[in-house]
């Protein structure tokens, strides 16, 4: 589950944005996704899976 | 000097038991180390003993105390008639219920770990064996690896010997008598303390402070807070002083200081000399190593805490940093690890300080004249007590809560707290600025109400410019 594995902002703007945390892969501190992770994954225009 | 006796070999040598040294023991036990640590003097240390867990046992004293002859009674009409203080029975409780029982714990857990307690001074032979010499018996352990602990002393200043009515730290948490007047020589975090504990007690206070403000290492308008209090207490701070010399008699000390070009003599019961500590890293035999020391006599480590010699370990006061506790015990984590083979650096983001004043001031990472001094483009956010509920039920409104954030990314980077339970409310920034938290992240976490710790809420939220209480 996605929400165990970031930040509260980072859960937020993945939300916001229509990201699915799972699909993302994380590269921050303690295995969290970082907000950059979540940036990336939106730049690599992947579909995201509604 | 013992020789030809038979070295014994062990896997690992603490020398000390303070918060560095048992940590270490404990921890480097667990990885499955044979551990053999040794102690001159108490169990647990200068911290348990002497330091951070008998001077806040005296500052609760002090705030039971004053709360029955003060405030209680003016502002909230609880009176009572008239609180008397039986200070045999204050030092009897400090000593016999709260260091007795930690320092019996930690003995307690380094027993359950089958770690080897030697009582001894330890002297190094060379960079593979350690004498431990107790009285008349001396024991020759021959080391795989060993953390030095040895931790620190009180500095000594000229014409002021620790004696009589001079004394140092471990002699103020032992006085006979609460002192009519205790002049204080060094307002740092140990002097100002001391002073609030004191004051709080009934005790006229004097501080003579060398530097133009007491509490270095907080920014002034932290200290400004618990400096107004000082005063509303009676006690007197006297900065830019020299302490010059001190003469005793039976009754009393006198206290010469100069202070703006002009000499004064103060009279006092007592006099606590608090300018600092100096590590003890001078009789410990490390000349017949070869582990290198900066001329200041602190050990130097990289940040594995390994010393020049790479299977002798130094943590806490003997090593650079602030001279604090958990910095110690952290070091001591690191330090077990890697002799337990674990690839672990000494990597904290930032440690918290604190100063258990009236009202308490924390402090971790960088200050607004910290990012300031070094460029770093900052977002400060501060938010009062005065505005949080908790803390008018309390009647303890004096003080603040500040972020330091950077800018673009709002990532903190910094937080102080002066106020009430900032000891306590500090750990929720060393976890939000360990973990790269952003100010958003704290004010999307849901904070209990009415609570001090939701003025943390509250301050995260002014830095993400969407107040509520203010």
């Amino acid at each position: 589950d996605g929400q165990l594995r970031a930040m509260p902002s980072v859960r937020r703007f993945a939300r916001q944005n229509g990201i699915d945390l799972t699909k993302v892969i994380a590269t921050g501190r303690h295995g969290n996704v970082t907000l950059e992770d979540v940036k990336n994954f939106q730049a690599t225009g992947k579909e995201i899976e509604t | 000097m013992v020789v030809g006796t038979q070295a014994r070999s062990v896997d690992l040598v603490v020398i000390g038991s303070g918060p560095g040294g048992y940590v270490a023991a404990i921890r480097a036990a667990e990885l499955g180390q044979k551990v053999v640590i040794v102690e001159r003097d108490f169990i647990g240390g200068v911290c348990l003993n002497v330091g951070c867990i008998p001077s806040k046992a005296l500052i609760n004293a002090g705030h039971a105390y004053h709360a029955q002859v003060h405030d209680t009674a003016t502002i909230m009409g609880v009176h009572s008639n008239g609180a008397t203080l039986n200070w045999e029975e204050t030092q009897k409780w400090k000593n016999e219920k709260v260091v007795k029982t930690l320092t019996g714990g930690i003995e307690m857990l380094l027993k359950k770990r089958k770690i080897e307690i030697l009582r001894g001074e330890a002297r190094f032979n060379d960079n593979q064996v350690i004498n431990v010499i107790e009285g008349e018996n001396s024991h020759l352990l021959e080391f795989k690896s060993c953390i030095i602990a040895t931790g620190s002393r009180p500095i000594e200043i000229p014409n002021f010997k620790f004696t009589g009515r001079l004394v140092n730290s471990t002699g103020a948490l032992n006085l006979p008598e609460v002192p009519k007047h205790l002049v204080i020589i060094g307002g740092g975090v140990i002097g100002s303390e001391l002073a609030g504990a004191y004051a709080n007690l009934g005790a006229k206070v004097t501080i003579l402070e060398g530097l133009p403000h007491i509490l270095n290492g907080f920014d002034k308008e932290m200290i400004d807070v618990a400096a107004a209090e000082f005063q509303e207490k009676g006690v007197e701070i006297i900065t830019s002083a020299i302490a010059k010399k001190a003469e005793q008699s039976t009754e009393n000390v006198a206290i010469t200081y100069e202070a703006n070009g002009v000499e004064e003599t103060i009279t006092a019961d007592y006099c606590l000399v608090s300018v600092g500590r100096k590590p003890n890293t001078d009789e410990i035999g490390l000349n017949n190593t070869d582990v290198k020391l900066t001329d200041r006599g602190q050990i130097i480590v990289n940040d594995r805490q390994q010393t020049s010699v790479s299977h002798i370990y130094a943590i806490g006061d003997v090593v650079a940093g602030p001279m604090l506790a958990h910095k110690a015990s952290y070091e001591a984590k690191v330090a077990a690890a890697n002799i337990a083979g674990e690839d672990v650096l000494n990597c904290a983001v930032a440690i918290p300080a604190v100063a258990y004043c009236d009202p308490e001031l924390a402090t971790m990472g960088e200050t607004p004249e910290s990012a300031k001094e070094k460029g770093l483009k900052v977002m400060i956010a501060k938010f009062p007590f005065a505005a949080n509920g908790r803390a008018i039920t309390m009647n303890a409104t004096r003080g603040f809560i500040r972020i330091v954030s950077d800018k673009e990314t709002k990532v903190i980077i910094g937080a102080q707290i002066v106020g009430p339970g900032a000891s306590d409310l500090i750990s929720e920034f060393a976890l939000a600025i360990e973990n790269g938290l952003t100010s958003e992240d704290i004010s999307l976490t849901v904070h209990p109400h009415p609570t001090l710790g939701e003025a943390i809420m509250d301050t995260s939220e002014l830095a993400d410019g969407l107040p509520i209480h203010i």
